[in-house]
């Protein structure tokens, strides 16, 4: 997909979304993350690589507004074994490229490299790969319609992912 | 340590079993040998290798294996090893051939294993190499077999066979299938390949333990709960509000779905009901079942509601669900578990959505729930380093069971499936040698 150009305005406002949603997933804090999407906002973590289809193929994640609610309360249950242990992150984004762009509405798809490192239960697990965001202009800003994330090891074997990513 | 027949006999009893069976690298090497290389063991399914020269990797117990189907139609396991100098043969985890070829000399070889071409072969002239000596084929594993399309394999020649050995657990395989219009279902959507860190028992030992979903998947009942709740009446119907909140029923709800155990430490939980049973029916389902097999066979079938049905010690499926997990132990506290759904052949695609929904919200390493239980898994490896006591005690319901001809049956939450799982473990592992 070739990058659109765009203006070093759009551009700045572009990277300035997604670095505010990697340091609300650093700490992590969902309660502000989940605003940063739209009403209709899914996040997708698809099991292989190229997959098209969330529904017919097994998936890491695939959550719509109503299961990120589910998850950001399940998050912080005090009875929730997997969730008595700190959970700390580190992503890095590069390689920002706008892929469309809706002239009209400011609407665009924006593809980034990432590198995330999270620690958890004593261990600190790496986790790269590709990023894709549609996102929607709010205003002077934009919110996030649809995340994907394709780790590059989609289908390896993976331990817990205790988190979004 | 050495163990004697004597002392692995010791490590169970009726009412208590002893940690070495979880902490021990020695009984892990043991239980490889006696256990995995003696019981049927899961291998995949004919869907998976639909085609001549399609074919499929796995590990069967620690080995690398091939399952692949042949000229003749005919499904075959291989040890994954060339007859040569022993390179692992393919190592993709499917794929297509139309034969198989080593990687290092060049060594060809039928889809039934059978040795074809050697590069070269003036230089074994007398040495006493004989090309055709079944030594140097892909060997096939001492016996395999399939029910209803599932392939297991075994490394034991006289081990009973695969109908006999399932028993009266087969009824829940028959009721997967006969969930579909057609008879028969197909693996479909991919799988989940999900690192545990435990020893594998832990891991069967809690499918079917009705004692722990409402402590331990309390957070995400709770989370589900509160936040549904808050949803408007009118909106549109969800899977996820059928599926997340059974898992917090009550002590006396999973009493009465009742256990049934079988030989060789197979059992399920449920029956009559289980968490799944609640689910609302797909009208479009529904009419083709209705086709396919009148009225009072389909809800005969559908009322048969199992929640997990365990084949010890390989493969556990959710008829109700069509999904299945597949247990690969790597080492005494490392477990690899994948998740297959499969597609109910005749029935609408909404059914194979709601398989795939559930193995995301249930299995995934990323859900809300089996990293709970993975937590657990973990903890009791790390708990049972204490020295404070030597035993994991089994004793809910000791004595209440119900022993009928080919089976025991109890409550819901009894222990039923761990002694019977003890007991196929002692068996297997103080019998003699094949």
């Amino acid at each position: 997909m070739s990058t659109v150009v765009t203006s070093n305005e759009v551009i700045r406002d572009i990277e300035q979304l997604l670095y505010q949603e990697a340091s609300l997933l650093d700490r992590p804090d969902l309660d502000r993350w989940i605003e940063l999407y739209t009403e209709d906002g899914t996040y997708w973590m698809p099991a292989i690589e190229d997959q098209e289809d969330p529904l017919n193929h097994i998936s890491l994640f695939y959550d719509d507004r109503v299961m990120m609610e589910v998850r950001r309360r399940n998050f912080v249950h005090p009875r929730a074994a997997s969730k008595d242990y700190k959970v700390r992150s580190s992503h890095i984004i590069s390689n920002i490229q706008v892929t469309e762009m809706d002239e009209k509405t400011g609407d665009c798809t924006v593809t980034s490299n990432f590198h995330c490192l999270m620690y958890y239960r004593d261990k600190q697990t790496p986790y790269a790969g590709k990023y894709t965001h549609e996102l929607v202009r709010d205003g002077d800003s934009y919110k996030i319609r649809h995340k994907r994330v394709d780790l590059i090891n989609c289908d390896a074997v993976l331990n817990t992912i205790i988190i979004y990513i | 340590m050495s163990y004697s027949t004597k002392d692995i006999e010791n490590l169970v009893q009726p009412t208590r079993y002893h940690r070495n069976v979880y902490t021990d690298p020695e009984i892990f090497d043991l239980e490889m040998e006696r256990i995995w290389a003696r019981s049927w063991i899961y291998i995949g399914h004919e869907s998976q290798v639909p085609e001549p020269g399609s074919y499929m990797t796995m590990n069967y117990g620690k080995m690398p294996v091939v399952m692949v189907r042949d000229k003749n139609n005919d499904v075959h396991v291989l040890h994954n090893r060339c007859g040569h100098k022993g390179t692992k043969v393919v190592d993709t985890p499917c794929g297509k051939i139309s034969g198989f070829r080593c990687c290092y000399h060049g060594w060809t070889y039928r889809l039934d294993g059978k040795l074809l071409g050697v590069p070269h072969l003036k230089g074994y002239e007398g040495t006493g190499f004989d090309k055709d000596d079944p030594q140097y084929s892909m060997q096939k594993l001492a016996r395999y077999d399939s029910y209803r399309g599932f392939v297991f394999a075994t490394m034991d020649a006289s081990a009973p066979d695969l109908k006999t050995w399932m028993g009266g657990a087969a009824d829940v395989m028959d009721n997967l299938c006969d969930r579909a219009p057609e008879g028969e279902v197909e693996a479909a959507g991919g799988v989940l390949r999900y690192e545990h860190d435990c020893n594998w028992k832990p891991f069967l030992e809690n499918l079917n333990d009705a004692m722990h979903p409402m402590i331990v998947h309390r957070s995400v009942v709770d989370a589900a709960n509160e936040y549904m709740s808050t949803l408007p009446e009118d909106s549109p119907h969800r899977d996820e509000a059928e599926i997340l909140p059974p898992f917090g029923q009550s002590y006396e709800y999973m009493e009465d779905m009742g256990i049934t155990g079988f030989k060789y430490g197979h059992h399920y939980n449920g029956g009559k009901t289980s968490i799944h049973a609640d689910y609302s029916v797909d009208p479009e389902y529904e009419a083709a079942m209705i086709k396919a097999y009148g009225k009072e066979r389909m809800q005969e079938i559908l009322s048969f509601n199992t929640h997990n049905t365990l084949y010890y010690p390989s493969l556990t499926i959710k008829s109700a669900v069509q999904n299945i997990r597949v247990v690969r132990p790597i080492s005494y506290n490392k477990t690899i578990i994948e998740t297959f759904s499969f597609r109910l052949k005749g029935a609408p695609d909404s059914m194979l959505q709601r398989t795939i929904l559930y193995s995301r919200l249930i299995n995934s390493n990323g859900s809300m729930v089996g990293p709970d239980d993975q937590t657990v898994y973990f903890r009791i490896q790390e708990g049972l380093k204490s020295t404070a006591s030597d035993w994991i005690e089994m004793h809910r319901n000791f004595g209440r069971d119900e022993v009928l001809d080919d089976r025991t049956v109890g409550m819901g939450t009894s222990d039923l499936d761990v002694r019977t799982q003890y007991s196929a473990w002692k068996e297997y592992m103080t019998a003699a040698g094949p």
